[in-house]
């Protein structure tokens, strides 16, 4: 007689009846898609908030202390800028101008009017580490002129080949382009010099000298940790002063405290878990119904019930595979259609494929517990 | 025949045909709250117009939705008060400005809306019992649903809106919808103050209400003739639609819940078929024996019809009453107005009822292959 563990008795289960097993693949592979979609559109929505702040090319970041979000004005004065210069350690500390509430940028093709986000800052101090707006700086040292998203929203016209456009009702000239793409609260982003966007900001703005982000550099052989510190202490406290992480999890925290985005993906989520627990517990139901004579016959031959529960977990693993991996690769091709429609950073990432691997499996085999149950009680005379 | 049999059928195994119930009864509940979402997104950007009195709504040519309305020049106002039809027409001031009295030393962007007190143009009736209060100087009313993050919303507090201290004199309950996490209501003469620079003399909306009897659509016809060309006028109907197509074109909300919409449809489905397939399957020899005995082909796919029908229609009645639970458990969550309509319960109702049918018919294929010498 075959040891037990010889014979892939699992597998034999699954491979037994194909239409079944596609049937069950089918059912629990929909359920994951469902929640592979849900934590996918989590985390674009997060990594989208966060682009820019990625996108600044510095180690540490000042900003108003009193700045509850990446994505509002609220500037300091350029002098606190000058301050952080003179701190030892810092290499440079570069001005950003941004906002996203007073630039209106009239589309150049259909003449229609958008608030847009924009961002200014010296052409000769870049902030920014995305090379495309780095290779058309110097463009930007003609008064009037901008670099506009060739990923934003398409009613924008910001694709078009359009030279001319109007930014708060003075005519622009656009340069050249950068694939940043929108997030969810601006459509599109257009990045001028520091001279043009004092000249095109809105009075009701405030001061346009005044700075929104410091952009500070580290020298290389010092700790950013200790420059940081020696920063807070030469600032006032109406900055706050932040290394990127630190920035990145500030902005990370108020997307989650405010945005309905956490809960509503964290329900979609949770509501795919629960219904792949229901068709796995059907599949895994059904299948024991159907082999109990055989399960009673090997228990009646002498195999010990922790043998039995062994293949019956396997087996739920197996299904639980079978389901998740052509969903994992339908999930691609659905990010990457819905990415490109809806522009959304929608990328398969370790961590999404890591949480719905685990709730695949966690899924599969909670419910393959509580079916089991049948098994353990299969009483070998009762079955014939 | 039919039904007694489909109905002996579900009850023979009850333990079965529970877990296909909550099975079923998960799927519809996951299309009613894709569906939830689907439709409270705009109904969030409708919240404040729900909330409000008007025939016909005044707007410049750049309104895309309220934190981005456009303006125009109050002497607009002069042709359309003019007009034989317009009862009222009240200037409606939007405006953002820091909060600077929010938790932890933040400043939080509050939206400001200004308007007459005395035009009544709101419909909540905690707005209408203070209007004494927003006549008071630098006084504002606050939005009950404003985020922990403004701090105590406490009946005179004294909060710094802009560069202005005003005291909060009540809350009203409307919700924030997409105006901002926190939305304030002024009168215009403290909106005014708030906002020194810009004044009342550039309008945001005009909210425009007609004499009694006056045909909207005529009326918002005749003055599109009377306002300049850089204004346009909506009805109830135009807004609402324009608003549906913001939110659901403009932003990525349409295709985030369309794509689960789809996705629950697919998954709803598949959980049907999963569960009369199995069913059929469980009683083939039955069936078998039946065809032996010269039942025909259809007979037997009505019995799995009523059956199927059977169980989704006692699946539903639970998920319908789950989703209402959920919904509010949502309400609360996510301030987003996500509600039940009578069109939306027929429309999953009828979903549900097609699956039901799709999921008999294929299972009705291993039954007419179903030949009795095989089953035994």
């Amino acid at each position: 007689m075959a040891r037990p563990g010889s014979v892939p008795l699992a597998w034999r289960n699954l491979v037994w009846n194909k239409a079944r097993l596609l049937r069950s693949a089918g059912g629990i592979g929909f359920a994951v898609l469902l929640m592979l979609m849900q934590l996918g559109f989590e985390q674009a929505f997060f990594e989208s908030a966060f682009a820019v702040i990625r996108g600044l090319d510095g180690d540490i970041l000042l900003q108003s202390a009193h700045k509850y979000q990446f994505a509002t004005r609220d500037p300091f004065p350029r002098a606190d800028l000058d301050k952080a210069r003179d701190v030892p350690g810092v290499a440079s500390a570069r001005a950003l101008y941004a906002d996203w509430f007073n630039f209106f940028w009239k589309n150049p093709i259909d003449g229609k009017v958008f608030l847009v986000r924009a961002f200014g800052f010296d052409p000769d101090a870049p902030v920014f580490s995305f090379a495309d707006v780095n290779a058309s700086r110097d463009k930007l040292k003609a008064p009037n002129t901008v670099l506009v998203d060739r990923g934003a929203r398409r009613f924008l016209g910001m694709d078009s080949a359009a030279t001319e456009a109007e930014l708060n009702g003075t005519k622009v000239k656009i340069v050249a382009g950068f694939a940043l793409g929108p997030d969810f609260q601006s459509d599109g982003t257009v990045i001028m010099s520091d001279r043009t966007f004092a000249s095109l900001l809105r009075a009701p703005a405030g001061n346009p000298a005044a700075v929104d982000v410091g952009v500070v550099k580290v020298k290389s052989d010092d700790d950013p940790a200790a420059v940081q510190q020696s920063l807070r202490k030469a600032l006032p406290d109406t900055i706050a002063v932040f290394t990127k992480p630190q920035l990145i999890e500030f902005e990370r925290k108020f997307q989650a405290d405010v945005s309905s985005a956490g809960p509503i993906f964290a329900m979609g989520t949770i509501v795919g878990f629960v219904v792949g627990m229901l068709i796995s517990y059907q599949v895994t139901y059904t299948d024991l119904s159907d082999q109990l004579p055989q399960y009673a016959t090997l228990k009646a031959m002498g195999y010990r019930t922790g043998y039995l529960l062994r293949v019956v977990f396997e087996q739920a693993g197996f299904n639980a595979l079978a389901g998740w991996v052509p969903a994992l690769l339908l999930s691609i091709l659905l990010y990457y259609l819905i990415g490109r429609l809806a522009l959304l950073p929608l990328h398969m990432t370790a961590q999404v494929i890591l949480v719905s691997l685990g709730l695949t499996l966690g899924m599969c085999l909670i419910s393959a517990a509580i079916a089991v149950r049948r098994v353990i009680t299969a009483d070998p005379a009762e079955v014939f | 025949m039919k039904v007694p049999l489909a109905w002996r059928i579900l009850t023979y195994d009850k333990r079965r045909t529970g877990l296909a119930l909550i099975g079923i009864f998960m799927a519809i509940l996951l299309v009613f709250v894709e569906l939830g979402f689907f439709y409270a997104v705009p109904r969030g950007g409708l919240l404040l117009y729900d909330n409000m009195r008007f025939d016909l709504l005044l707007a410049s040519n750049e309104y895309e939705y309220q934190a981005q309305p456009g303006a125009f020049p109050l002497n607009q106002f002069g042709p359309v008060r003019s007009s034989p039809d317009v009862e009222r027409a009240t200037p409606i001031y939007f405006g953002f400005a820091k909060w600077k009295s929010g938790e932890g030393g933040l400043w939080p962007d509050v939206f400001v809306i200004g308007f007459d007190p005395a035009s009544h143009i709101f419909a909540p009736d905690s707005i209408n019992r203070q209007t004494s209060v927003l006549e008071r100087a630098d006084t504002v009313l606050v939005d009950s649903t404003t985020r922990p993050m403004f701090g105590p919303l406490d009946t005179g507090r004294i909060v710094e809106i802009g560069d202005r201290k005003v005291t909060i004199g009540g809350q009203y309950v409307l919700g924030t919808g997409f105006m901002g996490l926190g939305v304030v209501l002024a009168s215009d003469a403290n909106f005014a103050r708030l906002f020194p620079q810009r004044g009342l003399n550039i309008v945001n909306l005009g909210a425009i209400q007609l004499k009694p009897g006056v045909d909207p659509d005529r009326a918002a016809d005749d003055l599109r003739k009377v306002v300049g060309s850089g204004l346009q006028i909506f009805t109830h109907k135009a807004l609402e639609a324009h608003e549906t197509a913001y939110w659901t074109t403009r932003t990525s909300v349409g295709i985030i819940f369309g794509s689960g919409l789809l996705i629950s449809f697919v998954v709803g489905i598949m959980i049907v078929y999963q569960i009369v397939s199995t069913q059929v399957g469980r009683q083939l020899p039955q069936f078998a024996t039946l065809k032996a005995i010269g039942y025909p082909d259809h007979s037997l796919a009505g019995t799995v019809s009523t059956m199927s029908v059977l169980i989704v229609i006692a699946g539903f009645i639970p998920a319908l009453g789950a989703a209402l639970g959920l919904y509010s458990v949502i309400r609360q969550e996510t301030l987003l107005p996500v509600m039940m309509s009578e069109m939306r319960l027929l429309a999953v109702f009828a979903a549900a009822l097609a699956m039901a049918l799709i999921s008999a018919l294929l299972s009705v294929g291993i039954l007419r292959r179903a030949a009795p010498a095989d089953v035994f």
